[in-house]
């Protein structure tokens, strides 16, 4: 069970302070941060304070936040992470954005949720659903509108036309507004896939994951029922025979609690009945047998020059079908810079010791290169083995690593009045390395 | 003058100081006085915003407390959120105003009974939270009726209250009779109402250790079990924690818990599926191996195991300390699932460490090549923790598979060709360690690690260099050179090299002795004259001594073979693994520590035990003899009875004897940590939920051979059939088909006779280390056997039973083709070969024969137990005679009993199977006694003092797998010895005369 509950800024501000059993003082909180501080680097989310003998800190960072909860019994980290998670989730929710200035301007909202969720330390609801019959206070919006969210537009697909592409920042409004009559009824969906691919240095595939969820935010004041329709051909589990179709295979999912399940066996239909706020409706795993070849390739070598400098040649091939583009790509590699063409920019970080290579857009089937050419002092022949791995970082809009997609959406019965439905794929990178 | 300035100084201090404090308090006073203003104003948004400021204040640290009564006059509004505010506040600063909250409770309890069940529900929730004494005999009324309101969110809330008031004043509670309310609450009929009646029952159960609040019987279980589909996902928590709680009677109860809670596996909150995983780790413990259900059961354990890795870094840490604890428990969950714990070049710093850890522990001879490849990549990252601990790990898994280690070294080569600093030490010290676990193997890359000498400068590195050029030192050309070069800056190093370079040079010396006997003064007279370190000082000394008395003996010393090491060092203790794996998911299964090291007081600290696995793999057994009716009747054939072998087992000799060998090192430090535990342990485990008590295992002695049976074990499995099984299994195995039946009215042999003997102590002879063996006496008369006369007596020697005899020619005629049989006995002692005569036995001559025995033969019961008829043959004729052999001798040499599984069983036997004497004129100390006692295989697991008495805690095991308990009662000074012995089966009575032993 959970002692305190407090969420400080990055700076250590007290934001947020609440104690629901009493057993310390106010004053663990400087405690935990000196702490968390002290040592540089990310701490793990488990401390136990030493001087207090029987106090331990459970904390998360979230919107750079600390939100920490502390704990005198043996009681389980692992709920009061998923409560910490689910809190700042709520928070998100109801505020509209994460942020130092939306905790402050709302804390008299998050007191109340503060009251609603937990009850002498146990976790009552985290039902955004249940919760709304009892919150009274209204969100105030910390976010003006600005004409910066909308150049983002691009984000999410520049070939569709303006007004059929929702502004990123469409989804990042607080639930209760809707109670306005200005709030529009909406919902989005999104299939988000984190994929983390470790390519050797002989090219060989070595390990290729890929994590997604289906995450469903609702806008909608009383949505009734929804159905979510994915691809027909879509299986779960290793042992099933495929046939040569294009087949969406997953090993492993799991859905939200929420989730109906009575159609999805015969016609891959998630059914349910979505509460207000953002809700991770399923989540996959697919490991080692990617439907499609991983879509970055690089092919780099490293050398020493004669002038004793290490030059590093490395050419990036992106194996997306052609139509598609890339967005962001900005890139590290092991330790040292040159480069090819004309809106890259390259540089050199050497308390990392890598070198950042930005590429603001890639299309797909085309290739770029770029040569780093770095005066390293006393280069070795063996050093050389230390220019350590390259890695990727990008995010691929409207395509899915393992090809999953929303055939339809539907709610039923329809809403009156407008209601819109947003439907958004993204695949991230979580860890693509290719080892030199 | 001086006073004058100094006094001038402190003026001018102290008016900066009044006009600084004035200038607070009057904007202080200020703040205050305008909140106060507004707090009181008629307008509601303006006393609502007033309220806000005042908790926007409370929450930054600003004291408000002074505007209680403007708040608290607040607290009377229609405005739900204005309340809710004012309530925050209130619970903030009633512990500081308790005389002031007293004002607020007429209105909590007119709230208490508003329409509104939100505010019902809020009024209660606030009052448990004010913790003022004077509150709580105002809350009881309004309490009682929450607990019985229509709406479920009022009895949720009511029901977490009684937990609330249960800590402010226990007995108020249960003189109200909350508690009752609260039991009513578990079968209500909503699941959130179930879910926090369960966990306030929990915790007040927690403070009272011994009452049974929160009974867990299959009925209360089946009401969780159906809560749990219906519940939020926190409260399938709490209910799958107390589940875990929980001991099921049998295996088939235990899978079917298993069964149901399998499904949240798949649950998408992973707290809810960690919970559940505590609970099927648990339960599987009974399964049988052999079971389908369980292999199932294992295979269903991976996949969310691996999902919890793809959740928050935060979790993924927590679910990393987890299935650290579990790889070591089951190895064969995850033991396909490697590659998901290959480090993610995005991972935080600790998540990367606790991967690498499993890594290791996953490492087998089937995945290494892929994890030495991942191994070595980690090696060249930037972050230098995660490096050393990646080189470390190489080395690890060079101990761990052997097959690997070759590949191992080339490894640690090339990342020492990289010349990075930290990984050439990083991989000299686990190479160090390679190099003890496999000596001679690898000495050719000595001399790759000596080019680095010179760049080693952290300590643990430079001693690992220097051990191993001490060890070495004979492949090494120039290692006086190289050690020479160390012992310049003798001073200036750390303790750790210090001593490692003094022993090095030791050894060289004595590997080189010619050449290098000025570097040995030298270091010598370094460490014992100049150096003020007791540890380097003493170990000078020690060196200095043996070299000048007997530089052979310092030889012996000094190069003695050393221990091979091996990777199970750094694993978690068993006891201790068991334990946490029990807490799976708390905070102790992230410390990897018990609970009991870090929560203070009296609530959450129990030991808990997995419980015993019934019919796992270990365990043999027939079919056969699996059935009721074999199982009962075997066992009283094996037990021996207890007159007669009391009176063998007190003819120990007991007398000190003049050299009494010292007890082996391992006993007397498993006696110092012992005592502790038995101290505090056994009581704190006696009121712990029971286990069935642990099977012995029979192991392959040359007395019993054993039969190993393959077979489904019987769903209800107890020692007492396990004992009668034993039995019957050797039978079996003799080919008998049916097990000797013996009614069970002769299992009460006679108890008398024997301890008349038990005061004959000092007729033994001295035999120091060895079992007990009688004086012969005659078995068989000149007059029975015309003329042979047969005098005998048995005695173990070595771990084989022996029966010697002397054969005596009476008769007038020469004797010749002896021969010897065995009848059926009660532990199927049989000839292990022919009777040796092999010279013909002329008249008058007598001749020494020692027949090695064996345990398998068949069995059947004798009355008294230990009797044995004979028959032997000669030329005239087949002579019968029956003799008894002392009990001692069946006693094996494993007949040590873990101490936690001696505590386990000792607490486990009812006292039915418990039986005391009294030894009396036993002149011997506890421990002379003990290390006697040890050399008749009756093995002291533990000892205490109590009160200026001794407690001697004692195992045995007979031949056919029965463990006998004994207490040894001694005071210092008093020649009595008192001995209450237990048996886990109810003949302990029969065995209690191994107890007169002591």
């Amino acid at each position: 069970m959970i002692s305190q509950l407090f969420i400080l800024s990055s700076k250590g501000d007290h934001l947020i302070y609440k104690d629901y059993r009493g057993e310390a003082g106010s004053d663990v909180i400087d405690v935990f941060y000196e702490k968390v501080t002290a040592l540089t680097g990310d701490q793990p989310p488990v401390v136990m304070v030493t001087h207090h003998k029987d106090l331990h800190f459970v904390h998360i960072r979230q919107g750079g936040l600390y939100w920490v909860a502390t704990t005198t019994a043996d009681s389980s980290p692992f709920s009061i992470i998923e409560f910490l998670n689910r809190l700042s989730g709520l928070v998100k929710d109801y505020c509209g954005s994460l942020s130092e200035k939306a905790v402050q301007m709302n804390f008299a909202l998050i007191y109340e949720l503060l009251d609603e969720v937990l009850d002498y330390g146990y976790v009552q609801m985290t039902s955004s659903d249940v919760l709304k019959n009892f919150i009274q206070s209204e969100a105030v919006s910390s976010k003006p509108f600005s004409l910066f969210d909308l150049s983002n537009v691009g984000l999410f697909g520049a070939e569709t036309q303006q007004n059929k592409v929702a502004p990123s920042s469409a989804a990042t409004r607080p639930i209760q507004s809707s109670r306005d009559p200005g709030g529009k009824s909406e919902i989005f969906v999104d299939v988000i896939e984190k994929m983390s691919v470790v390519i050797g240095s002989n090219g060989v595939l070595m390990k290729a994951d890929i994590e997604g969820e289906v995450r469903v935010k609702c806008y909608m004041p009383s949505c009734s029922e929804m159905r979510i329709g994915l691809n027909e051909e879509f299986s779960v589990g290793k042992s099933q025979l495929r046939g040569y179709g294009a087949a969406v295979r997953v090993d492993e999912c799991s859905f939200h609690q929420s989730v109906q399940l009575d159609e999805f066996h015969s016609h891959r239909i998630l059914r349910l009945c979505p509460s207000q706020g953002e809700h991770a409706v399923m989540q996959y795993r697919l490991s080692d047998e990617l439907p499609s070849a991983p879509p970055f390739r690089l092919f780099p070598s490293v050398e020493r020059d004669s002038a004793g400098r290490l030059l590093m040649y490395l050419k990036l091939r992106c194996d997306l079908p052609p139509k598609r583009s890339v967005s962001l790509l900005p890139e590290g590699a092991g330790l040292s810079q040159e480069l090819s063409s004309p809106d890259q920019s390259a540089e050199l970080q050497l308390q990392n010791r890598t070198v950042f290579w930005k590429i603001p857009r890639f299309c797909g089937g085309t290739q770029l290169s770029a040569l780093f050419k770095l005066d390293v002092p006393g280069l070795s022949s063996a050093s050389m083995l230390e220019v350590g791995p390259v890695g990727l970082s990008f995010e691929l809009p409207k395509w899915t690593g393992t090809g999953l997609q929303i055939r339809f959406l539907r709610l039923s019965p329809i809403h009156p009045g407008p209601s819109q439905r947003w439907v958004r794929y993204v695949t991230h990178s979580d860890s693509y390395i290719i080892r030199i | 003058m001086q006073e004058w300035a100094s006094q001038l100084c402190e003026n001018r201090q102290f008016g900066s100081k009044m006009t600084d404090s004035k200038y607070f308090t009057t904007t202080k006073k200020g703040e205050i006085f305008e909140l106060k203003a507004e707090l009181n104003s008629d307008k509601k948004e303006k006393k609502k915003e007033a309220v806000k400021k005042v908790i926007a204040s409370m929450t930054v640290g600003k004291d408000v407390s002074a505007l209680f009564p403007d708040v608290v006059n607040c607290m009377q509004t229609d405005n739900l959120e204005l309340k809710k505010l004012v309530y925050l506040y209130l619970m903030n600063y009633a512990k500081s105003q308790p005389d002031m909250a007293i004002m607020a409770v007429n209105t909590f309890v007119k709230d208490c009974e508003d329409p509104n069940p939100l505010i019902r529900a809020l009024a209660v929730r606030t009052m448990g939270c004010i913790r003022v004494d004077k509150i709580t005999e105002y809350l009881c009324e309004p309490l009682r009726k929450c607990l019985k309101d229509e709406d479920p969110y009022v009895r949720k809330t009511a029901a977490v209250c009684v937990a609330k008031l249960h800590d402010i004043n226990a007995q108020l509670v249960e003189d109200q009779g909350f508690l009752d309310t609260l039991k009513d609450l578990i079968s209500d009929s909503n699941p959130m109402v179930v879910a926090n009646a369960v966990a306030a029952l929990s915790e007040i159960a927690e403070s009272h250790p011994n009452s049974n609040l929160l009974d867990l019987n299959p009925q209360t279980i089946n009401k969780l079990l159906t809560a749990l589909n219906e519940c939020t996902e926190w409260g399938q928590i709490f209910i799958l924690d107390c589940l875990a709680n929980y001991t099921p009677r049998d295996d088939r109860e235990s899978q079917s818990i298993c069964e149901r809670v399998t499904p949240r596996l798949s649950h998408a909150n992973s707290a809810v599926v960690l919970s559940a995983v505590k609970v099927l780790m648990k339960f599987m413990e009974m399964l049988p191996k052999d079971l389908d259900y369980y292999g199932t059961l294992l295979k269903k354990l991976a996949p969310p195991l691996v999902t919890l890795l793809s959740a928050e870094p935060e979790l993924q840490y927590v679910a990393l300390r987890n299935i650290n604890l579990i790889v070591q428990r089951r190895p064969e969950i995850l033991k396909h699932e490697m590659k998901v714990f290959f480090v993610k070049y995005n991972d935080p710093i600790y998540v990367k460490l606790e991967k690498l850890d499993i890594m290791i522990r996953l490492a087998s001879q089937a995945n290494i090549a892929q994890v030495l490849a991942e191994l070595k990549e980690y090696a060249t990252e930037v972050d230098v923790d995660f490096v050393r601990k990646a080189v470390r790990a190489i080395g690890r898994c060079a101990i761990k598979v052997e097959q690997s280690a070759e590949r191992c070294v080339s490894t640690l080569l090339d990342l020492i060709q990289t010349k990075v600093n930290y990984v050439v030490q990083e991989a000299i010290v686990v190479i160090k360690d390679i190099f003890r676990k496999y000596p001679n193997k690898y000495e050719s890359v000595i001399a790759t690690l000596c080019e680095n000498l010179d760049s080693l400068d952290e300590p643990e590195a430079r001693a690992a260099m220097i051990w191993i050029v001490g060890e070495y030192a004979e492949r090494i050309d120039n290692a006086d050179e190289l050690l020479e070069s160390f012992l310049e800056g003798f001073h200036d190093e750390s303790t750790q090299v210090q001593l490692q370079l003094l022993t090095a040079i030791v050894k060289l010396f004595l590997k080189k002795p010619t050449e290098t006997q000025e570097l040995v003064q030298q270091v010598l007279s370094l460490a014992t004259q100049d150096s003020d370190n007791p540890d380097l000082r003493d170990r000078g000394y020690i060196y200095w001594r043996l070299l000048s008395t007997d530089p052979v003996a310092a030889k012996e010393v000094v190069l003695a073979e050393k221990p091979l090491i091996s990777e199970e060092t750094d694993l978690i203790e068993p006891t201790l693994l068991e334990e946490l794996i029990c807490h799976i998911g708390t905070l102790a299964s992230v410390y990897h520590k018990p609970p009991s090291a870090f929560v203070e007081g009296s609530r959450g600290v129990q030991h808990k035990r997995l419980p015993g696995s019934a019919g796992s793999g270990e365990s043999v057994e027939s079919p056969d003899t699996g059935s009721a009716a074999g199982v009962s009747d075997a066992p009283p054939a094996v037990i021996p009875s207890q007159g007669d072998l009391l009176g063998d087992l007190l003819n120990l000799d007991l007398t000190p004897p003049a050299t009494t060998g010292p007890p082996p090192p391992a006993t007397s430090g498993m006696q110092l940590g012992a005592m502790d535990l038995l101290g505090g342990g056994l009581d704190s485990l006696m009121g712990d939920e029971s286990e069935p008590p642990p099977i012995p295992l029979r192991t392959d002695t040359p007395q019993s051979p054993q039969i190993p049976h393959q077979s489904p074990s019987p769903p209800d499995y107890s020692p007492t059939e396990l004992g009668g099984d034993l039995g019957g299994s050797s039978a079996m195995g003799a080919g008998f088909g049916a097990p000797p039946a013996a009614p069970a009215a002769s299992f009460s042999a006679p108890v008398s006779g024997g301890l008349d003997d038990l005061f004959d102590l000092g007729g033994g002879v001295g035999m120091p280390m060895g079992a007990y063996s009688p004086p012969k006496t005659v078995w068989l008369p000149a007059m029975k056997g015309k003329g042979l006369e047969i005098s005998g007596t048995f005695a173990r020697r070595a771990g084989v039973i022996q029966m010697e005899m002397t054969l005596t020619n009476k008769a007038m005629s020469v004797m010749t083709d002896f021969a010897i049989q065995f009848n059926r006995n009660s532990f199927g002692l049989a000839p292990a070969g022919p009777l040796q005569v092999l010279t013909p036995l002329s008249p008058n001559q007598s001749i020494e024969v020692t027949l090695p025995l064996n345990t398998v033969g068949p069995v059947m019961k004798m009355d008294p137990l230990n009797n044995l008829q004979v028959a032997v043959k000669n030329n005239i004729d087949v002579f019968y005679f029956s003799c008894q052999y002392p009990i001692s001798m069946l006693f094996v040499e494993d007949g040590k009993m873990e101490r936690q599984v001696f505590l386990a069983t000792w607490k486990d036997i009812s006292n039915d199977n418990e039986a005391q004497f009294q030894i009396k004129d036993c002149h011997l100390s506890s421990d002379a006694a003990s290390n006697k006692l040890q050399g008749s295989n009756i093995f002291t697991i533990a000892k205490r003092t109590v009160d200026g008495q001794d407690m001697l805690y004692q195992s045995t095991k007979l031949s056919n797998g029965i463990w006998v308990l004994a207490e040894l009662r001694v005071q210092t000074g008093n020649p009595t010895f008192t001995v209450s012995l237990a048996q886990q089966t109810v003949w302990s009575n029969h065995c209690s005369d191994c107890a007169a032993n002591y």
